[in-house]
């Protein structure tokens, strides 16, 4: 059937025009590299009508070119948003969380989903970001709900007067989160199949232990050595274990120093660098076996060889500060630039996309320089903009796939133009 | 010969078999048409509005009106934005965006921002503390009412922001019996024939009132079931319960707009319906939608089709986040579209719904939805599902 394919063909390339001038509107800064545009037909719609995203902790794409996403869920919906999860339900169409491990295809069908507690393991708090090895299985990190607040939310509802929301049971106003908190990796088989758990919730040793976690954000597989590297946000440490037995391997701080140093003070653009990590929220290995990390807080990315040696750093965006605020589903926080990064589908993986949270919108970094080349994206709720891009990955084709925290909740396909 | 017979026989059975079979085709599309549902059929259009220059931010976004060129206008919250959102407009900076909008914004078809102002006191009116509402006259003049804890007026302006009038003022408290203000209005009708106003009044009233568009004079009001409004009575109804049919306005009383056949169609947000009227107030009839709402209620706004009758009412239910379409002369929901979501073609909280002049749809949401969104009108068609889901264009 040729004719209905031509047809999609023509209404892509009208829709192209139509959007590449949408998306100059929405860049802001020059653009010496490659340009992107917004896919707004990708993902498609979820053919459970009722079920939508909650805030995107993490996006990856796997061998077979499909896109995970996870999210944190109902525990990141407002009352507004899940009205059928709530007793009484206070809504028969809409909303409830879709599950939190779900798996695109190329066309964004949904194709798989999966997650939540089970025997053997402990399912996060708030998960971090994900990783799919090359043998297909799903590593997830047990990130952990953000630390207490220091700034009021600001904002007002349409409420009926007299009937502020309610808040979400456990959740937000500062209340104590349930359970021992977020510590740890798990390990599943792209089916949802629990395999491994390293560390385990509740239980931290320190940024020197061998079998302890401190709220991890991200994972990279090294699939040639079998190793699992970890973001070990709090314990403000690269930590690397065998990714079959989860057996500690090594570990190094920043600038690959081996002994911990004590946490630095909040950011300034004026300050000298510091010493130690802020807040690793991203790690991955390039081709050529070069480590990256994003210290997000501290607007900077790391580089070093497998085995801990520092190579070299970069600024992402030397003034951005950041802000804590709360909302319905607890503290949000918002600092830095340098959230989360992904490479380019070229063998040389030339470029670096970083996902910059703060100021909402995606840098593109020269990979061997981590000079800045351009960057796309602004800030809104519209198709093409951001509000807390804090995950990123590139599909085989190059197209560029950039995840929402906080009220943003979408994962949005950009195409090269 | 006789194999040319041969050949011409079977042609000409072949070309009965075709008539016939083409005549059933015919048939059964006919009996689809005729017993199938029909309804106005849209999809959604992502490319509309482009993104707002100056590295502007939307907020909850509260109003929304398409004038007589079709330019389509909406009022948001500026205000709304917190410390991260709003990151270039602290005091210093955090970061690189986003800067505050000006409440009033008016687009063009191709979705290009055009006029933009408001959002302070000026002499001789009070910009509300909370905006809520917007409705374009007309002759030309734009309409907005406030939702905050103080605000008990309306404001006319020009379509360039010149003041034109204030009717009612800050600092009121509920009255529903009031003659001279109003109490957390929440949208406004101009109504062309009376040269008359509707105001949906509100959140902290709970009537309808009717003003004279000119001079603001309050020429009447009333209550559910056109009677006399009792805040009182009304407030004393208590939670709601999906098996009473209350017999105040549970409000907020969030849209009173007219047909050019003259009912006035009455949102009574919580109690889950509509309730339809006489110009004069006198009752006409209500309709319950998705009537297990709770929270903030399932009828938030309305709509009508662009024919000259008006056959199609579209009804904007924020609780479960649908348009839903109604005939009507019979008022029966005859499908709905969309669903909840961050994605073209979702809402987070569908507060407004308008038509331009074409037939195309308009939604602004608020809370964290916080956008404006258009779905293209294209035609009537038949009903394939009670729910539709996102209105994808058929094509994608």
């Amino acid at each position: 059937m040729p004719l209905p394919r031509r047809v999609v063909c023509c209404w892509v390339l009208v829709l192209s025009g139509v959007l590449a001038v949408q998306y100059d509107a929405a860049t802001q800064g020059s653009n010496a590299g490659p340009r992107y545009q917004v896919d707004p037909w990708w993902p498609r719609p979820f053919t459970n009508q009722s079920w939508v995203l909650g805030s995107v902790t993490g996006v990856t794409v796997d061998a077979q070119n499909h896109i995970w996403v996870i999210h944190r869920g109902g525990d990141s919906l407002e009352t507004n948003e899940k009205g059928m999860m709530l007793t009484p339900p206070s809504a028969t169409l809409c909303c409830q969380a879709a599950p939190s491990v779900l798996e695109f295809d190329q066309k964004g069908v949904l194709v798989s989903n999966w997650g939540g507690p089970g025997q053997g393991y402990a399912w996060p708090q708030s998960p971090g970001s994900l990783a799919v090895d090359a043998k297909g299985n799903v590593w997830i990190t047990a990130a952990g709900l953000e630390a207490p607040p220091t700034t009021p939310a600001r904002g007002r509802g349409d409420a009926v007067v007299g009937e502020a929301p309610a808040a979400a049971p456990g959740r937000g106003r500062g209340g104590p989160p349930p359970g021992p908190p977020d510590a740890h990796v798990l390990k599943f088989s792209r089916d949802g199949k629990f395999l491994l758990q390293i560390g385990a919730p509740g239980k931290m040793d320190g940024p020197d232990s061998q079998t302890t976690l401190n709220r991890p954000s991200a994972v990279a597989v090294d699939a040639a050595a079998n190793e699992v590297f970890v973001a070990d946000t709090g314990n403000r440490r690269i930590v690397v274990f065998d990714a079959d037995k989860g057996l500690y391997k090594r570990h190094w701080f920043a600038y690959g120093e081996k002994g911990a140093s004590a946490a630095p003070p909040a950011y300034a653009p004026n300050d000298p660098p510091a010493k130690s990590f802020r807040d690793v929220t991203c790690i991955d290995i390039s081709r050529d076996g070069l480590v990256y990390v994003c210290d997000r807080s501290s607007n900077r990315i790391q580089v070093f060889r497998k085995d801990g040696t520092f190579v070299k750093e970069g600024i992402v965006s030397k003034n951005t500060l950041g802000a804590t605020v709360t909302g319905q589903f607890g503290v949000v926080s918002s600092h830095g630039s340098a959230w989360d990064l992904a490479f380019s589908s070229d063998a040389q993986q030339r470029y670096v996309f970083v996902a910059n949270g703060h100021d909402k919108k995606v840098h593109i970094l020269q990979r061997d320089t981590l000079a800045p080349v351009g960057t796309f994206g602004s800030g809104g709720r519209y198709p093409g903009q951001f509000l807390a891009v804090g995950s990123i990955a590139v599909d085989a084709q190059g197209n560029v796939y950039a995840g929402e925290q906080h009220h943003g909740k979408r994962v949005q396909k950009f195409v090269t133009r | 010969m006789k194999r040319n017979l041969l050949i011409g026989g079977s042609f000409l059975a072949l070309l009965v078999a075709l008539a016939i079979a083409q005549s059933a085709v015919q048939r059964v599309a006919a009996a689809q048409a005729q017993n199938g549902v029909m309804a106005p059929r849209f999809e959604v259009d992502p490319t509309f509005p482009k993104p707002l220059p100056n590295g502007w931010y939307q907020g909850q976004t509260i109003g929304l009106w398409v004038d007589a060129q079709d330019h389509v206008w909406i009022v948001h919250r500026p205000d709304v934005l917190d410390a991260a959102e709003g990151a270039s407009s602290q005091t210093p900076p955090t970061g690189e965006c986003c800067n505050i909008a000006p409440p009033i914004l008016e687009f063009d078809q191709a979705g290009n921002l055009l006029r933009h102002w408001g959002g302070k006191d000026g002499p001789g009116y009070q910009w509300p503390d909370s905006n809520h509402g917007l409705n374009v006259d007309s002759r030309g003049n734009i309409w907005i009412g406030g939702n905050g804890a103080m605000d008990g007026h309306v404001l006319k302006f020009t379509l360039d922001g010149k003041f034109v009038m204030q009717v009612g003022k800050k600092g009121v408290t509920r009255d529903s019996l009031a003659q001279d203000h109003f109490f957390q209005v929440a949208k406004t009708f101009f109504y062309g024939p009376t040269n008359e106003v509707f105001v949906a009044d509100g959140y902290g009233n709970r009537r309808v009132a009717v003003i004279d568009a000119e001079s603001g004079k309050m020429k009447r009001f009333w209550g559910a079931y056109g009677k006399p409004p009792d805040d009182k009575a009304a407030l004393a109804q208590g939670a709601y319960d999906p098996t009473v049919t209350y017999q105040h306005f549970r409000g907020p009383v969030h849209c009173a707009d007219v047909s050019n056949d003259g009912l006035v169609y009455v949102c009574d947000r919580t109690s889950n319906r509509l309730q339809i009227f006489k110009t004069d107030g006198a009752f006409v009839k209500e309709v319950f939608i998705a009537r297990d709402s709770r929270a903030d209620g399932a009828v938030w706004d309305t709509a009508f089709s662009r024919d000259p009758q008006q056959k199609y009412l579209y009804v904007a239910d924020g609780r479960n986040q649908k348009v839903r379409i109604f005939d009507r002369q019979s008022m029966e929901e005859l499908t709905n579209f969309g669903k909840g979501g961050h994605y073209a073609g979702e809402w987070y909280s569908l507060h407004n719904i308008a038509t331009d002049s074409k037939g195309n749809l308009y939604t602004v949401e608020t809370y964290q939805g916080r956008r404006l969104q258009r779905f293209l009108y294209k035609g009537i068609a038949p009903v394939r599902a009670k729910q539709q889901g996102v209105p994808w264009p058929s094509g994608k």
